[in-house]
């Protein structure tokens, strides 16, 4: 459906992305929002001194990696995917391709900090986290979404 | 329906399911439910120190591997030191599969039990958790007849009761009654059949002190 104005110029040409891929996008983006969102109650709440089968979160999200400038990078992916998810809601919504230029790219991003908190993960704090895999996995979905708009769909 | 108005309702409903899955997960991690559990009576043949015969019962919860269970052991010797002759304190196993050695830990404390020393073991695989935890199964069986032998018990019969079914049933017991009571985090405390949560030993020190106030106060 297309709610509401296109504001495009007459000279470009209207890209009209496939339904499925914004719903793609929209989806993975709420998944990935609700992960980090919960990821980061935990790092503000569940911080206290307890083992529970949460306990490799518990380690990750209160390791000193879990801060970049005393912010919680579950907080920055929380955000991160509700960029990506209103970004492509507002597309769905106006179809309006500079939004094409701005999401799509914006996973590149996303992508590239889930590698680097995999590989902190793995190799230096030494506990593996579920939620922070979930996110990884959504990441790369929106990844490969972004990319295969920008491979195929020249926005 | 002109296109305002449908664009109002989409917006609407986008903001609705987003912000109700966010404070879905946030009633979801903060709601402890119900915090009168059951946890069975006291049994006689549990492992208790204080005053057996007191009214007010603390049950900790505890898994011999985990680093949380032994920061806070230093706080419940401080706190069977002020008050150990008012209150009951029941140690219960409740190991986590992922602490790979946590259920050999309590087989050896039930083992040492069987000869009186249970909470001599206690003490020993708490003091050595950091050195027993990161061996091998066979290794850390070798730590634990090692401090069975420091305290001098028998190691023929210390060997044969560590995998025997008696010593087995009565963990699995305990791990049975902390799972009817939904535990999900160790080590947890139950002060006369409640949950509690401090989370300083101030906090921990003002509830057992105002349960003894309570039960000695004239009816």
């Amino acid at each position: 459906m297309n709610l509401g104005i296109s504001s495009e110029t007459p000279s470009k040409k209207q890209i009209n992305l496939p339904k499925w891929l914004i719903w793609g996008f929209i989806a993975v983006s709420f998944i990935g929002f609700l992960d980090a969102g919960y990821l980061t109650v935990v790092h503000y709440t569940g911080a206290d001194l307890a083992c529970s089968f949460l306990e490799g979160c518990e380690i990750v999200t209160t390791s000193k990696y879990s801060l970049i400038f005393g912010i919680p990078v579950a907080l920055l992916g929380a955000l991160y995917y509700l960029t990506i998810l209103i970004l492509s809601l507002l597309y769905f919504d106006t179809k309006n391709n500079i939004l094409l230029k701005i999401f799509p790219a914006l996973t590149i991003f996303g992508f590239l900090a889930s590698g680097w908190f995999i590989y902190l993960q793995i190799f230096v704090i030494k506990a593996l986290c579920e939620y922070c895999i979930l996110s990884a996995v959504t990441s790369t979905i929106l990844f490969i979404l972004g990319l295969y708009t920008i491979v195929k769909h020249k926005p | 329906m002109t296109r305002g108005i449908k664009r109002i309702i989409f917006w609407l409903a986008a903001g609705i399911i987003i912000i109700g899955g966010f404070l879905a997960i946030i009633f979801a991690n903060t709601n402890t439910g119900n915090n009168n559990k059951h946890i069975g009576e006291v049994g006689t043949d549990e492992w208790i120190k204080g005053d057996p015969l007191s009214k007010v019962v603390l049950v900790e919860y505890s898994d011999f591997q985990c680093p949380a269970c032994k920061t806070r052991e230093a706080q419940n010797k401080k706190l069977l030191d002020e008050f150990g002759n008012h209150i009951k304190f029941v140690y219960r196993h409740f190991s986590w599969d992922y602490h790979e050695r946590a259920f050999l830990a309590s087989q050896a404390s039930e083992a040492a039990g069987i000869q009186g020393k249970f909470w001599e073991m206690h003490d020993k695989i708490f003091e050595n958790q950091g050195i027993w935890s990161k061996q091998s199964e066979t290794a850390a069986e070798e730590s634990f007849i090692a401090y069975a032998l420091m305290l001098n018990l028998d190691i023929e019969k210390f060997k044969n009761d560590l995998y025997s079914n008696e010593v087995e049933n009565k963990i699995e017991e305990d791990h049975a009654s902390g799972n009817a009571a939904g535990i999900d985090a160790t080590p947890i405390y139950f002060l006369n059949g409640t949950i509690i949560n401090p989370r300083t030993y101030d906090e921990f020190r003002d509830l057992v002190r105002d349960a003894i106030e309570k039960a000695n106060q004239p009816a």
